[in-house]
C-alpha cells in the first residue's frame, strides 16, 4: 500500500503493508509538530519566532535546541560543510529536521511491527526489509537535467538503508559555506548510508563544499557517494558501482 | 596520523599479498588453487563470499577476473586486498578492508573515482517505487518521478 501525506512544503510517500493505517494518525501528528516547530515559511513556527528575535533560543523548546544542538555536532564533523547558521544569521534546520522526521516515521512503522516499509520525504528516503517480492530496495536517483528522467537505480543490500540527494539547481538556498555560496563543483550529490541524518547532512555538506567535502565524507564516513558536475559528469564510489540496477 | 598509518599498513599488505598472487597464479596454471582465493564475476565490483577457482574466461587460457586475497592481520589491523586481472595481468589491486584502532571495519579506497556516464545510465530499472532528488517543494514534488510513482499506486 502507499500513503501520500503532504507536509513540510512537500510531499511525505510510504509504502507499508496494509495495517500501517492504523498507525498513520501518529506519523501525520508527529509530522505536524515539526512542520509547527522548524517551518521557516510559516511565521507562526517556532524556529521563525527564533528568527525574528521574539523568541530567544534558550528559552525555546527541548526539541528545538536538541535538533540545533545535532545540527552544531554535524557542522563540527564536517568542519563547516554542513551547518544550520545561515549567512544572514538565521539559524536554519531544515538540513537535518527532515532527515530526523523521516527516522521519526520509521520508529512508528518499527513500532506497529510491519516487517516493510518505505519513507521518502522530498526525495529523501529510509527503507526496512526487502520489497514486497522479497528483493533488495531498487531506487531511482533522478536526473538532475530532467527532474522526469531516471539517471540510474540503485539497489540497497547489506545495511544500506538511506538515499539522500541534495541538489544546487531546484533551490540553492539551501547551501551555505561561511558567507559564499556552494562551491559549485557539484549540481546534484546523492549520498547512500545505514542512515538517513547521516545520508542528509553529508548530501548537503557534499553539495555545499565540493571536491574535497566529498573527499573527506567518503575517507571519514562509510558511505557511498553518486556526484554530477555541472557539465553532467559523473563520479562515483566503489559502493555506488557495485549498488548500480543491472 | 590514521591516514599514514593505514597507508603503511596497505603497502605492508600489499607485498603479502601480491606474493600470495603469484603462487596462486602458479597454482592456477596446475589447474588447482590452494591459496584460498574467492573469486567474483570479472568485471563485476561485489564481492562474493565462498572459496572457488577462478575460471579462465580466455580462449588463450590466461586467466581473467576479480580475485580477492585472503584477510591478511598486520600490525595495522586486517587488510583484505583485492586484484583485478585481465588475461593475465595484474591491471588493478585494491585495499578493500582495514580495520582501524578501534576495531571497525573500515574501507581504505572508498575515494569517488569518474564513472562514465553511459555506466551510470544503463542501470534503469522498471522495479523502481522510490525515487530519490532534490525535491524541495510541493511544485518539484509534483513534476516529478516520485509524484507519477505515488499516483500509480494509490
Amino acid at each position: 500500500m502507499r500513503y501520500v501525506i503532504p507536509t513540510m512544503g512537500t510531499v511525505a510517500s510510504m509504502e507499508a503493508p496494509a495495517g500501517a493505517e492504523t498507525v498513520l494518525g501518529d506519523i501525520r501528528s508527529m509530522l505536524d509538530d515539526v512542520e509547527a516547530r522548524f517551518s521557516l515559511y510559516r511565521d507562526d513556527s517556532e524556529l521563525s519566532r527564533v528568527a525574528s528575535g521574539e523568541l530567544q533560543l534558550m528559552n525555546s523548546s527541548a526539541e528545538l535546541r536538541r535538533s540545533y544542538a545535532d545540527a552544531l555536532l554535524w557542522r563540527n564533523a564536517t568542519r563547516g560543510a554542513f551547518t544550520p547558521n545561515r549567512p544572514d544569521g538565521v539559524v536554519d534546520l531544515n538540513g537535518i529536521v527532515k532527515a530526523e522526521a523521516i527516522a521519526a516515521t520509521g520508529s512508528i512503522l518499527d513500532a506497529a511491527g510491519l516487517p516493510w516499509w518505505t519513507v521518502n520525504i522530498g526525495g529523501d528516503l529510509l527503507t526496512r526489509g526487502s520489497d514486497p517480492r522479497g528483493f533488495a530496495w531498487t531506487i531511482g536517483i533522478v536526473d538532475p537535467a530532467d527532474s522526469t528522467a531516471q539517471l540510474c537505480a540503485i539497489t540497497l543490500d547489506g545495511t544500506r538503508r538511506a538515499v539522500a540527494t541534495s541538489g544546487t539547481l531546484e533551490r540553492g538556498d539551501h547551501l551555505w559555506l561561511g558567507s559564499s555560496a556552494g562551491s559549485g563543483d557539484f549540481v546534484q550529490v546523492t549520498v547512500v548510508a545505514d542512515d538517513i541524518v547521516a545520508a542528509d547532512v553529508l548530501a548537503t555538506a557534499i553539495a555545499a563544499g565540493g571536491a574535497e567535502a566529498l573527499d573527506d565524507a567518503t575517507a571519514r564516513w562509510s558511505v557511498d557517494v553518486l556526484t554530477v558536475d555541472r557539465v553532467g559528469a559523473l563520479m562515483a564510489t566503489p559502493g555506488i558501482r557495485s549498488a548500480l540496477a543491472a | 596520523m590514521r591516514t599514514r598509518a593505514a597507508l603503511t599498513g596497505v603497502f605492508a599488505s600489499l607485498g603479502l599479498v601480491i606474493i600470495g598472487w603469484q603462487f596462486g597464479g602458479a597454482a592456477l596454471s596446475g589447474g588447482t588453487t590452494s591459496l584460498g582465493f574467492t573469486t567474483t564475476s570479472a568485471g563485476g565490483a561485489g564481492v562474493e563470499t565462498g572459496s572457488s577457482s577462478p575460471a579462465s574466461s580466455t580462449s588463450s587460457g590466461a586467466v581473467s577476473g576479480t580475485f580477492l586475497g585472503a584477510s591478511e592481520s598486520t600490525r595495522f589491523g586486517n587488510v583484505q586486498v583485492q586484484v583485478v586481472v585481465a588475461s593475465g595481468t595484474i591491471t588493478d589491486v585494491v585495499a578493500v578492508q582495514l580495520t582501524d584502532d578501534d576495531g571497525r571495519s573500515v574501507q581504505i579506497s572508498n575515494r569517488a573515482a569518474p564513472i562514465l556516464r553511459s555506466e551510470v545510465l544503463q542501470a534503469q530499472s522498471a522495479n523502481v517505487s522510490n525515487v530519490s532528488g532534490a525535491t524541495y517543494t510541493t511544485d518539484a514534488y509534483l513534476a516529478s518521478v516520485q509524484s507519477a510513482l505515488d499516483q500509480a499506486g494509490l
